[in-house]
C-alpha cells in the first residue's frame, strides 16, 4: 500500500514546521520594523519637542511680532531639511510659516497629528506626509510645528518590502526543505512497507536496506531484519521438520506399498488364492487412501503454520475453473448431476495454480459427494471489488448454520452427512489453502444448499 | 536398456531392482549420493532414478552437478516429500520427471518408458498416425479411416498426449499432468470417464480398437489388442 505524500506524517510534520517557522521569521522582521518605524518617528518628535520650546520661549519673551519673525526668519533661513511651521490665530488665519492654511479642523486631537501637504517642486507636484504638533499658546495664537517625514516614510516603505521579500523566501525555502524532507522520508517509508509486504507475499530472504547513513532508519531496518533471519530461520526449520516428518512417515508407507506391488505382480507365478489377491488389492486402495490423508495433512499443516506461499506466480483463476468445470462435467453428469461454469479469463490472481485447482477440485469433489442425483453444481468466477471471488455452489443439503465454522477443521465429521469415504479434510485443505493466498473464505447458505464464497486477492 | 537406481533404502531399492530386471531392464544401485554420482560419471546409462533424499550427497545435488558435467541422461526423481514446491524444485534443478513416494510399480514403470521413448521419439511432428487414425495438429482434424471425428479441444489434446506415446502405457496420473497440467490426485474416476468419451469417439463401431485398458496401470493407444 501506497500513501499519499500529504497523508504522511512527515508531510503534516513539514506543513507544521513550514507554519512555525513562518510565525518566527514574520514577527521578528515584523516588530524590527515596528521598532525601526518607532525609532524614526521618535527622533522626528524629539526635535520637533525641542524647536516647540524654544519657539515657546521666545513667545513668552517678545510677544506674537516676536515669534512672527522669528519663524520668518527660519523659512527664509533654510534651516532645518523638511521644517514645517504655521502661526495662526484663534480663528485658525495665518499670521506666519510656510504652509498656506491650517491643515485641519479646529484643534486635532491626537498629540502627534499627521496631515499631508501638497508641495511644488520643479516640474512636479507631490504630497509629502508631515508629523507635527501643535500649542495653544497663552494669548489663544496657535503654533504648529512639524516635519516632512517622506524621506522616513519611503525608508520604512523599503524596509517593509525588505521585511515581506524576506519572510517570502524564508517560507518558500522552509517549505521547499519540508516537501523535501517529507518526500525522502515518506520513500525510506514506503521501502520498509514494500519490502515488509513482497516479505509476507514469500519472498523470506529480502531485507530491509540499510543505506549507512547510522540514522534511526538504518538502526530500524538493522533490528527488523535480525527479527527477519530468526523468522527465516524458524521458517527453515520448521520446514525440515515438516520435510522429515514426511519422509519418516512415507518411507515405510512405500516399503509396505512396494511389497505389496511385488507380491501382486508374482501373483500368477505365486499361485495366489484369488481370495488373498484381492484382498491384497484393497489393502493397496487403502495404502493409497492413508497417503493421500496423510499427504493432505501435511499440507494443511504446512500451511497453518504460517509458512509462505510457495512459488507464487500469476494464475488466471477464471480459465483455471473453467479447465475443472469441463474436467468434471462428464463425472457429474454420469452422477445425475448437472455441473455448469459461468467464468471469464482474465482474471487474474497470485498464488500457486496447483493449490488453487486443488482447492476448487475440493470443492467440486464435496458437492459431488453430497449433492443427491438431479441437483446442479454451479462454480463462477467473478470480480468482486478489486478481488477475484471463486464460488461453488450447490442445492444439496447444505450444512447446517452451526456446523460451518466447524466444517473447515480437520477431521470434522459433520452429524447430518456421515460419508465412510470421506477423510473429513477436503474443507480444512481447502480452508489451509484460503489461508496461504490470504484469501477470505466463507460457508454461507444457498437457499437450498451450500455456498462456498472465496475472495482472492489480486 | 541400462538403468542406474540411486536409492539409500536398501529394502525398498531391492523390490525395485527386482521388478525392473522382471520387466527387462539391467539395473544397478547404489546406496548413497556419491556413489551414485560417481557411477554416473563412470558408466554410461539410459536412465538414472535417483531418491530425492540422501546421504552425503541430495538427489538434486546429483542432477545439478551431472548437468554441469555436460551429462544429459534423463533423471527420474523419487520423493517421499509430497509438497507442489518439492516438485517444482526437483524439476528446476533439472529432473526430467519427479515421483512422489509411495508409487506404484506400474506407476513407475510407465515412466520410466515414457523417458526412455522420449530420448529417442520426434517429439515436434505435427501429424500423428496410429493405424487408420490420423491426427493434423496444424488444422485441429482427427480422421479414422478417412471418416472425420469431431472432438473438444480438449479431447483432442489427450488424444495427442495418447498417440504420441503409442504403443506406452500411460498411466491416469501421466494423463492428468500431462493433459490438465494438475500434479495432485483427485478422488474421482476423472480420467476413465474422458477416455471412455474419446474412445467412443474412436473406437465406436471400429473393427480393431486403439485404446485399451491395462489392468493396474493405465491405458495405452496402439493397433494390436
Amino acid at each position: 500500500m501506497r500513501l499519499a505524500l500529504f497523508k504522511t506524517s512527515a508531510f503534516r510534520l513539514s506543513v507544521s514546521y513550514t507554519l512555525l517557522v513562518m510565525a518566527a521569521v514574520g514577527s521578528t522582521l515584523g516588530s524590527a520594523y515596528l521598532l525601526t518605524q518607532s525609532l524614526i518617528t521618535d527622533e522626528v518628535d524629539l526635535i520637533i519637542d525641542a524647536e516647540l520650546k524654544g519657539l515657546e520661549e521666545k513667545y513668552a519673551m517678545s510677544g506674537v511680532s516676536g515669534l512672527t519673525d522669528e519663524i520668518t526668519l527660519k523659512v527664509d533661513s533654510w534651516g532645518r531639511v523638511g521644517a514645517i511651521y504655521l502661526l495662526v490665530d484663534p480663528e485658525y488665519r495665518k499670521i506666519a510659516g510656510n504652509v498656506t492654511r491650517w491643515p485641519f479642523e479646529g484643534m486635532p486631537r491626537e498629540n502627534w497629528p499627521e496631515f499631508e501637504i501638497a508641495t511644488i517642486e520643479p516640474g512636479r507636484r507631490s504630497a509629502h506626509p508631515v508629523r507635527a504638533a501643535v500649542r495653544t499658546l497663552p494669548g489663544g495664537d496657535r503654533l504648529l510645528v512639524g516635519t516632512d517625514i517622506s524621506q522616513g516614510r519611503r525608508w520604512a516603505d523599503k524596509f517593509r518590502i525588505a521585511t515581506l521579500r524576506g519572510i517570502g523566501l524564508t517560507i518558500l525555502a522552509a517549505a521547499l526543505a519540508a516537501f523535501w524532507f517529507s518526500f525522502r522520508l515518506a520513500r525510506r517509508v514506503s521501502n520498509v512497507t514494500d519490502t515488509c509486504q513482497r516479505i509476507m507475499a514469500g519472498d523470506l530472504g529480502r531485507r530491509l536496506p540499510v543505506v549507512g547513513a547510522n540514522d534511526e532508519f538504518d538502526a530500524m531496518a538493522t533490528s527488523v531484519n535480525s527479527v527477519l533471519d530468526r523468522l527465516e530461520d524458524q521458517a527453515r526449520t520448521l520446514r525440515a521438520t515438516f520435510d522429515s516428518a514426511a519422509h519418516d512417515l512415507r518411507a515405510p508407507l512405500h516399503r509396505l506399498r512396494t511389497r505389496m506391488d511385488a507380491l501382486l505382480l508374482r501373483s500368477p507365478e505365486l499361485k495366489l488364492e484369488p481370495a488373498v489377491h484381492d484382498s491384497l488389492e484393497s489393502a493397496l486402495v487403502e495404502v493409497d487412501r492413508l497417503q493421500r490423508t496423510l499427504a493432505t495433512l501435511l499440507q494443511i499443516a504446512l500451511a497453518e503454520s504460517g509458512a509462505a506461499l510457495a512459488s507464487p506466480a500469476a494464475v488466471d483463476v477464471g480459465e483455471l475453473a473453467g479447465e475443472l468445470v469441463e474436467l468434471f462435467e462428464p463425472v457429474a453428469r454420469e452422477a445425475g448431476l448437472i455441473l455448469t461454469g459461468a467464468h471469464t479469463g482474465g482474471l487474474i490472481v497470485r498464488g500457486n495454480r496447483q493449490l488453487l485447482a486443488q482447492l476448487i477440485t475440493n470443492l467440486i469433489e464435496n458437492a459431488l459427494k453430497y449433492v443427491p442425483a438431479g441437483g446442479r453444481i454451479e462454480v463462477s468466477v467473478t470480480k468482486h471489488g478489486d478481488d477475484v471471488r471463486v464460488q461453488v455452489s450447490d442445492n444439496g443439503p447444505g450444512i447446517p448454520a452451526d456446523d460451518r465454522a466447524r466444517a473447515v477443521q480437520p477431521f470434522a465429521r459433520l452429524t447430518h452427512a456421515v460419508r465412510p469415504d470421506s477423510s473429513g479434510l477436503g474443507l480444512s485443505l481447502v480452508a489451509a489453502i484460503a489461508r496461504l493466498h490470504r484469501a477470505r473464505l466463507s460457508l454461507e447458505s444457498n437457499d437450498p444448499g451450500l455456498r462456498v464464497v472465496l475472495d482472492l486477492a489480486p | 536398456m541400462h538403468i542406474l537406481l540411486i536409492e539409500d533404502d536398501t529394502e525398498a531399492a531391492q523390490f525395485l531392482v527386482n521388478g525392473l530386471r522382471e520387466s527387462g531392464y539391467t539395473v544397478d544401485h547404489a546406496a548413497d549420493g556419491r556413489e551414485g554420482l560417481f557411477r554416473i560419471t563412470e558408466g554410461s546409462f539410459d536412465l538414472v532414478v535417483t531418491d530425492r533424499m540422501l546421504p552425503h550427497l541430495d538427489g538434486l545435488a546429483i542432477i545439478q552437478l551431472m548437468r554441469q558435467k555436460g551429462i544429459a541422461t534423463p533423471v527420474l526423481v523419487l520423493s517421499a516429500l509430497g509438497t507442489v514446491d518439492d516438485r517444482i524444485r526437483g524439476l528446476k534443478a533439472g529432473g526430467d520427471d519427479y515421483l512422489t513416494k509411495p508409487f506404484a510399480f506400474a506407476e513407475l514403470l510407465a515412466r520410466i518408458e515414457a523417458l526412455m521413448r522420449r530420448t529417442s521419439g520426434v517429439p515436434d511432428a505435427t501429424r500423428l498416425k496410429v493405424g487408420d487414425l490420423d491426427l493434423d495438429l496444424l488444422a485441429r482434424r482427427v480422421t479414422r479411416g478417412g471418416r472425420e471425428i469431431e472432438l473438444t479441444a480438449r479431447e483432442l489434446k489427450l488424444l495427442e498426449f495418447l498417440m504420441r506415446r503409442a504403443g506406452q502405457v500411460v498411466t491416469r496420473t501421466m494423463l492428468l499432468e500431462g493433459v490438465w497440467d494438475l500434479h495432485f490426485d483427485p478422488q474421482s474416476n476423472l480420467i476413465d470417464v474422458h477416455i471412455s468419451r474419446l474412445r467412443q469417439a474412436i473406437d465406436r463401431g471400429a473393427e480393431r480398437p486403439l485404446i485399451h485398458t491395462v489392468r493396474g496401470s493405465g491405458y495405452v493407444l496402439r493397433l494390436d489388442p
